[in-house]
């Protein structure tokens, strides 16, 4: 028997039916993970069961021998209560604000009906997940821990009653993508040295390769195909299936054909970009400091590194659209100016592109003002006429229809979206595109026709491209070279494929190891 | 329309209604009837009765309300120009600028202000013009917040970045990105000013510190009835019931019209 | 915490002082002055009043005076209550305008949190729908009408409560009190009850039913702190705005607090009355707003830090 068993699981929302024939197994000690893009219905399915969603499940679900299904409330509740642990997503807001991590523990401990646990007893519990200075944490409030050290104590929180199964939904998408390693590795451990069996969800097949023992894929709120991890990979049935597996970039992948690039296009030296630290006390935050990188033309250059390691800040002071406070950025050895200085004509060159596609695009505005607003400023020469067929132009460059020019960007996909975004970005001509995260907040099948989008652009138009991303094996698809930035420096540069063969710095390491 | 904006229709009878009224009544507000001195109501041409010096109490409920919300509307105005300026300059310059103007708004926030308007009306006489532009510069405070707010995270939104690498000035993304997108809250908190208004000006006027005589307004007209209820109870309760009939219909409506937007 | 704390005050008193000064010179601005009674005194007595309470100088030495007395203590004499300093006259009103302004603060907070939760729970049901009706009149009912007409029902058609004046024991309290506190009770129900939604959303709710805790615990032990973080910042509005209540409620109910000083005193041109009953009231404004940064952290530990 099973620890976890479901079978022909359907969940309803107000009416609807988002989930539909789902069965799957959890063993004591082993995983099994569901994979799908956003919408597929993969979080309904682990957690309606338990009653944490406002839908409703209908099918067989066994606990530990117990039915429950049609279960009420407290039924439920108690199934939660003592023989399952969650972990969630979002670890900076899935601990109570106002609760000390020690309050929050004791209280997890206790759930299941345990006596008050003494303090070295929760101390040990933060030791066996990592936690490092665990005594200290007990007294801190959660916003004083970084994104991982949270997550390590959730993870605590979650085993502290010893349930036999885990639930976890995407417990590394929101970590920085060396942490993800660490935490899935974590959880491994625990899971074998305590017979634990665990249900993980995740969106990235890359993450759960070599962790989870069984597979599921779904799609539309179905089932696309189930089986051995390895299997599945190595063999995969439906072309659903085998359109993910080739979406999800990988380091081991035959190497892509890139054009050989052109002459010198855009060299910063010794950029650096400082801000005020917020508030009346003086100071300042180094976001950049002496910042040094070359693109050529027709080349890509990955500029990669965490959250935090200043990429974004670079990219956007070469777009023109943040600030520099020192060093210099030369367009074809001539100075390009800082943000307000810089001629229409300097605009033109340098257009960006940022990671959220919906964000990107003015509420307000239909497609058609979106993709000629370069025109407008930086083309005054053209007529309207002359700007709509442009944009019939660039919209067909970027695979949209033309009727699309009429839509509201609130009816458009988040694919469609950024491809709106890509469109305004090309239509003036640039050299050079600034592609900020443009694929991280995408669906994997979406992100990787993105990317082949941007490679065909290259090819046809010579452009030269910054892809900043914290993903390597996604920059490997597209870039010759890669700069790799950590707190706020250039700590390697190189051909892309000698820097993942032979890494040399710790940052890059951890970059390569996590991909 | 009508069951859902129910509130909104009353409103709009009211105004109607007094905007019509003097026209159709035989009293004007300041007429007194010598011959009628605290009618009671219904009798003769005076349907809700006269006051203690015998005006129609009709007549004087149309005028009142007509300055009462003629004042809220010209104040709620300024409090939004005003509010929308500082705080659209607040937010869109960011950095030290927008601290001190901030620490400013939190600081006049923490004001007595109503003294410093009482104050304002003392010395400068009780002219109808100082009411509402003293009343619309203690209301821009929370218009001025809420429009910071929102150009602060409007300015982080990446349209902006790339219409500022499009070229687009800073005054066009002013113009064509940014207010537009604030346009719905800023009507939102317009609408839930208006009773805040009416509120301030009754205030005053019940104090005697807003309109003056021969002029009316609600307020002035619960100020009469307070000082005259145990003779003649309605004039107390029309111009207060009305007072708060308009206070509660504008409140829901702007309610819902701010947790649209938000 | 400590810094926190000593840097608010001492911002309070360039706060103060700007006040202070504004008030001055507004107050001479004026035409018009004390001494104009009904019959015009002659020009030697007006002199001679004048240079009895400095008057006669410049306004920026009067200005200087009146602040290096004020920081002794001395409010300096009133123009008009000839018999009385206005320290006098301060220490008079104050407690009545306190213990108005006190009670009404604590009732309206226990009336409205309480109606809030209550909503809360009972979120989308009609219980819910009646209550947030009830809170918006009640935001929407502004002293000036609720004073007199709970005079009128109370007091002289059903005979229970005394119309106006402080007499014995604590009746007299109950009609001014509830007049005060209602409209800032709706505010406070409805901000606890849009707190609650908000909370009761996030993902730290979803944690704690992970954990199979009961809805009540939930809401006690997670919810209900955060939630109370917008009420903790309407308490300095609320207390500004009962400041102005409580002048037409005394106005009203005939109760010789602060709030019927500064009004006589406004009216009377009596400039020292006038801005000692400002610069008090700014200064329990300051006050109110430094112990609602207090409760501020209280709720949420992450606000300690600036």
């Amino acid at each position: 028997m099973s620890l976890y068993e479901i079978g022909n699981l359907a969940v309803d929302i107000a009416g609807t039916r988002l989930v539909e024939d789902v069965s799957l197994t959890v063993e004591p000690g082993l995983c099994t993970a569901i994979i799908g893009a956003s919408g597929s219905g993969k979080s309904l399915t682990c957690l309606t069961p338990f009653g944490l969603t406002p839908g409703i499940a209908t099918g067989s679900i066994r606990l530990d021998g117990i039915d429950l299904a049609g279960a009420d409330a407290d039924q439920l509740r108690d199934a939660r209560r003592r023989h399952t642990g969650f972990i969630f997503q979002q670890p900076l807001t899935a601990l109570t604000p106002h609760l000390t991590v020690g309050a929050q523990l004791q209280e997890a401990t206790m759930q299941a009906g345990s006596a008050r646990p003494s303090r070295s007893e929760l101390v040990q519990k933060l030791e066996r997940v990592g936690l490092s200075r665990p005594d200290e944490r007990l007294d801190q409030f959660p916003h004083r821990l970084s994104g991982g050290e949270r997550q390590r104590v959730m993870i605590a929180a979650a085993i502290a009653h010893s349930p036999k199964l885990l639930i976890a939904d995407e417990p590394t998408s929101a970590l920085d993508a060396s942490l993800r390693a660490e935490i899935m590795d974590l959880l491994d451990q625990l899971r074998v040295e305590q017979g634990l069996g665990m249900l993980l969800v995740s969106h990235d097949l890359a993450s759960i390769e070599g962790h989870a023992d069984q597979l599921l894929v779904m799609d539309k709120g179905r089932v696309v195909e189930t089986g051995p991890t390895a299997d599945v990979i190595a063999n995969p049935a439906e072309d659903y299936t085998r359109r993910l597996i080739s979406a999800t970039p990988r380091l081991d992948e035959p190497s892509p054909k890139l054009a050989g690039p052109g002459d010198e296009l855009l060299e910063t030296r010794d950029l650096g970009v400082e801000f005020n630290r917020p508030g009346w006390r003086r100071g300042i935050i180094l976001a950049v400091a002496n910042a040094a990188i070359m693109i050529r033309q027709g080349e890509s250059l990955a500029l990669v590194g965490g959250s935090g390691s200043g990429k974004s800040t670079l990219g956007r002071a070469i777009a023109g659209i943040g600030p520099v406070t020192r060093g210099k950025i030369l367009w074809r050895g001539g100075a390009l100016p800082e943000r307000r200085q810089r001629t229409l004509e300097m605009r033109r060159l340098i257009q960006p592109v940022f990671q959220d596609p919906v964000a990107s695009l003015d509420p307000q505005w239909q497609v058609l003002d979106i993709v000629t607003e370069p025109l407008r400023n930086l083309r005054p020469d053209l007529t309207r006429t002359e700007r709509e067929d442009l944009a019939r132009q660039a919209l067909s460059d970027v695979d949209l229809a033309k009727d699309f020019l009429t839509r509201m960007p609130a009816s458009l996909s988040g694919g469609q979206a950024q491809r709106v975004a890509i469109a305004r970005a090309i239509i003036a001509a640039p050299q050079l595109l600034v592609l900020d995260e443009a694929t991280s907040a995408l669906d994997p099948l979406v992100g990787a026709e993105i990317l082949k989008l941007l490679h065909r652009l290259q090819e046809e138009n010579g452009l030269s491209l910054l892809f900043i991303t914290h993903d390597i094996a996604a920059a490997r698809r597209l870039c010759h070279r890669i700069a790799v930035m950590d707190d706020g420096r250039i700590v390697e540069t190189g051909d892309l494929q000698e820097v993942i063969d032979n890494p040399r710095h710790a940052a890059t390491q951890r970059l390569v190891a996590a991909s | 329309m009508l069951t859902r904006h129910f509130p909104l229709v009353i409103v709009l009878v009211i105004v109607a209604l007094a905007l019509s009224l003097p026209w159709l009544l035989s009293w004007t507000y300041d007429q007194i009837d010598w011959d009628a001195v605290r009618a009671p109501a219904f009798s003769g041409s005076h349907i809700f009765g006269t006051d203690e010096i015998g005006r129609d109490r009709l007549a004087r409920l149309a005028a009142g309300t007509q300055i009462t919300l003629m004042v809220a509307i010209a104040a709620a105005l300024v409090s939004l120009i005003v509010g929308i300026a500082w705080g659209a300059t607040a937010g869109w310059i960011g950095g030290r600028v927008d601290e001190a103007m901030m620490r400013i708004v939190d600081g006049l926030y923490a004001l007595p202000f109503m003294f410093i308007v009482i104050l304002l009306m003392v010395v400068f006489g009780r002219s109808i013009l100082l009411v509402f532009v003293g009343i619309g510069l203690v209301e821009w405070l929370t218009m001025a917040r809420v429009v910071r707010g929102q150009v602060m995270t409007l300015k982080q939104r990446p349209f902006i970045l790339a219409a500022e690498a499009a070229g687009t000035p800073p005054i066009m993304i002013m113009v064509r990105h940014i207010l537009p997108n604030i346009a719905g809250v800023a009507l939102a908190y317009l609408m839930l000013t208006v009773p805040q208004v009416v509120m301030v000006e009754s205030f005053l006027s019940f104090l005697g510190l807003g309109v003056q005589e021969p002029l009316t307004s609600l307020g002035i007209l619960v100020k009469e009835g307070a000082d005259d209820m145990d003779m003649t109870p309605l004039g107390l309760l029309l111009p207060g019931g009305l007072l708060v009939v308009i206070l509660v219909c504008l409140t829901i409506e702007g309610e819902r019209l701010r947790d649209r937007f938000s | 915490m400590f810094g926190l704390i000593t840097r608010r005050l001492l911002t309070a008193i360039p706060t103060l002082l700007v006040i202070i000064l504004a008030s001055f010179f507004l107050m001479r601005l004026a035409p018009g002055g004390p001494f104009d009674g009904e019959r015009p005194l002659d020009q030697t007595t007006q002199a001679a009043l004048q240079q009895a309470y400095g008057l006669d100088r410049p306004l920026w030495e009067q200005a200087w005076l009146y602040v290096s007395r004020l920081v002794q203590g001395d409010f300096g004499p009133s123009l008009v209550y000839r018999d009385f300093t206005v320290s006098e006259l301060i220490a008079q009103g104050l407690p009545i305008s306190l213990m108005l302004g006190g009670l009404a603060i604590v009732l309206a907070l226990a009336i409205g949190v309480t109606a809030g939760l209550f909503a809360a729970v009972r979120a989308g049901k009609a219980a819910d729908k009646v209550i947030m009706m009830l809170a918006t009149v009640a935001t929407a009912l502004p002293t000036f009408v609720t004073g007199p007409a709970l005079a009128l029902l109370f007091g002289l058609w059903l005979g229970l409560l005394p119309v106006s004046g402080s007499g014995d024991g604590a009746a007299w309290l109950i009609m001014p009190v509830v007049a005060l506190a209602l409209p800032v009770s709706g505010a406070i129900a409805k901000l606890t009850r849009a707190g609650l939604a908000s909370v009761l959303k996030q993902d730290h709710i979803r944690t704690a039913r992970a954990r199979g805790l009961s809805e009540t615990k939930i809401l006690f032990k997670h919810g209900l702190r955060p939630a109370l973080v917008p009420v903790a910042s309407y308490l300095g509005p609320a207390a500004a705005g009962l400041l102005t209540g409580a002048v037409v409620v005394e106005t009203v109910f005939g109760l010789p607090g602060l709030g019927r000083y500064f009004v006589q005193g406004a009216l009377n041109r009596d400039y020292p009355l006038v801005l000692g009953v400002v610069t008090l009231y700014a200064a329990l404004i300051i006050l109110f707003n430094l112990f609602a940064d207090l409760i501020y952290g209280w709720l949420d530990p992450r606000m300690r830090e600036e």
